[in-house]
């Protein structure tokens, strides 16, 4: 939470994924309570319809889930979904964009594998 | 649960249509943002809806019940207009503290108490005339008739003219407190799109005295596309879909697309395709084609 909202990527997304990187990061823990829609309008000063729509796609994800009454809590094993569900996106979201760019630039594949093979571990500069 | 409807509402001054037959629904519980240019018939329209105006032609109802000279129908509506509209009429005359007397005495849920707590939370000197106050605090004069009318229907024309950019968030935020609470209808039409975009549910974009759309405000802005690149290579991504406003310079062309359902954007890595603010959404649909640069 407390990211500061974009204008590149929907807000719905942008609440979402905010809520993933709090589970990945350890703000948010297994089986405790995450913050209301309406907390989380009123934090963003956003349509709390908007902050709904979000947390209704981690719901159908299932890494939220409602207790009647009280609210949306982190699923057990939400962490690792989340993790999976990133390493399964991570071809569609980096690699592919990575290609484009290097073709665009007249980099061969060959090159482009030697670079990864030389570049650092743990993304410190090199 | 009340809706309001208007159907076919016209309005002619002097011999010019300034509305033509709008067909417009508002559904209890949300917060819509209403958007067009200067002149578009904003203001006409919230005053017809709130029985403020009469419509040459047309109908508004709140539950099916006609609002034109219905007390219990227009107990449950607010519109609160633009004060620096008022310009060197009567009604500007009169003190801050006089203006909410009469608001307190016309809305028969007025909240004194939340009156109160917004004057001292916007700094507001009662005692001024509303034609010496800044327009700023004009606008704030606006806010606190509208929240403290407790209708189930208010209207906000221009709420954040002239104020500055932290009072703006102020309003917004003390907007969606109220609204999370009571579950009233606001319907807020501002210029200053980009930071209210957030705060609508569903937007409705007046152009020309018509309703150009009115639609949810994420859904629109999921189906809003920006492509550009070499002119052959968006020309191609753009076939068979709507495009609503090119720029051109040299090879290089934009083009805004409005996505129908079931539709998308075929993947091309040699185009640049972005999401658009809603201010660039309501620009490319109600600005004017520019003229092709030769």
């Amino acid at each position: 939470m407390n990211e500061i909202l974009t204008q590149e990527k929907s807000i719905y997304i942008q609440i979402k994924e905010m809520i993933e990187d709090d589970i990945l990061r350890d703000v948010l823990l297994e089986e405790e309570r995450v913050p209301s829609t309406n907390e989380l309008a009123r934090l963003y000063a956003i349509n709390p319809a908007t902050a709904a729509k979000g947390v209704n796609l981690l719901v159908d994800e299932e890494i939220l889930y409602k207790k009647r009454g009280i609210g949306m809590f982190v699923a057990a094993g939400a962490k690792a979904r989340i993790a999976n569900k990133r390493r399964e996106r991570f071809y569609d979201d980096y690699i592919r964009s990575l290609m484009a760019e290097a073709a665009s630039l007249g980099i061969t594949k060959a090159e482009l594998v030697r670079m990864i093979a030389e570049a650092p571990e743990d993304g410190e500069p090199g | 649960m009340s809706i309001l409807s208007g159907k076919g509402i016209t309005k002619t001054y002097g011999g010019s249509e300034v509305l033509h037959a709008v067909d417009l629904e508002l559904e209890p519980n949300k917060i819509y943002g209403l958007i067009g240019r200067n002149g578009a018939g904003k203001t006409t329209l919230l005053s017809i809806l709130t029985a403020q105006n009469p419509a040459t032609a047309g109908s508004v109802t709140l539950n099916g019940e006609p609002v034109w000279e219905n007390p219990e129908a227009l107990s449950r509506l607010c519109f609160s207009r633009e004060l620096g509209l008022l310009g060197g009429s009567s009604a500007s005359a009169i003190k801050v503290k006089e203006y909410l007397q009469v608001a307190e005495t016309f809305f028969p849920h007025w909240d004194k108490e939340m009156a109160e707590h917004l004057i001292k939370l916007f700094h507001l000197d009662i005692k001024k005339r509303i034609s010496k106050l800044s327009r700023g605090m004009q606008s704030m004069v606006t806010i606190i008739v509208a929240l403290a009318s407790k209708a189930e229907f208010t209207f906000l024309d221009e709420p954040v003219a002239g104020l500055d950019v932290v009072a703006r968030e102020k309003f917004y935020r003390l907007l969606l407190a109220e609204y999370e609470e009571s579950g009233r209808t606001f319907v807020v039409s501002t210029h200053i799109i980009e930071e209210a975009a957030d705060v609508f549910e569903e937007v409705i974009l007046v152009n020309e005295g018509r309703i150009m759309l009115k639609e949810n405000t994420q859904e629109l802005l999921d189906r809003c596309y920006h492509v550009s690149g070499h002119a052959d290579a968006v020309a191609a991504v753009c076939e068979g879909l709507e495009v609503r406003h090119e720029e051109r310079l040299g090879r290089s062309r934009g083009a805004t697309v409005l996505l129908a359902p079931g539709q998308s954007l075929p993947e091309r890595a040699d185009v640049t395709v972005q999401k658009m603010s809603l201010q660039k959404v309501f620009v490319a649909l109600c600005g004017e084609e520019e003229e092709e640069s030769v």
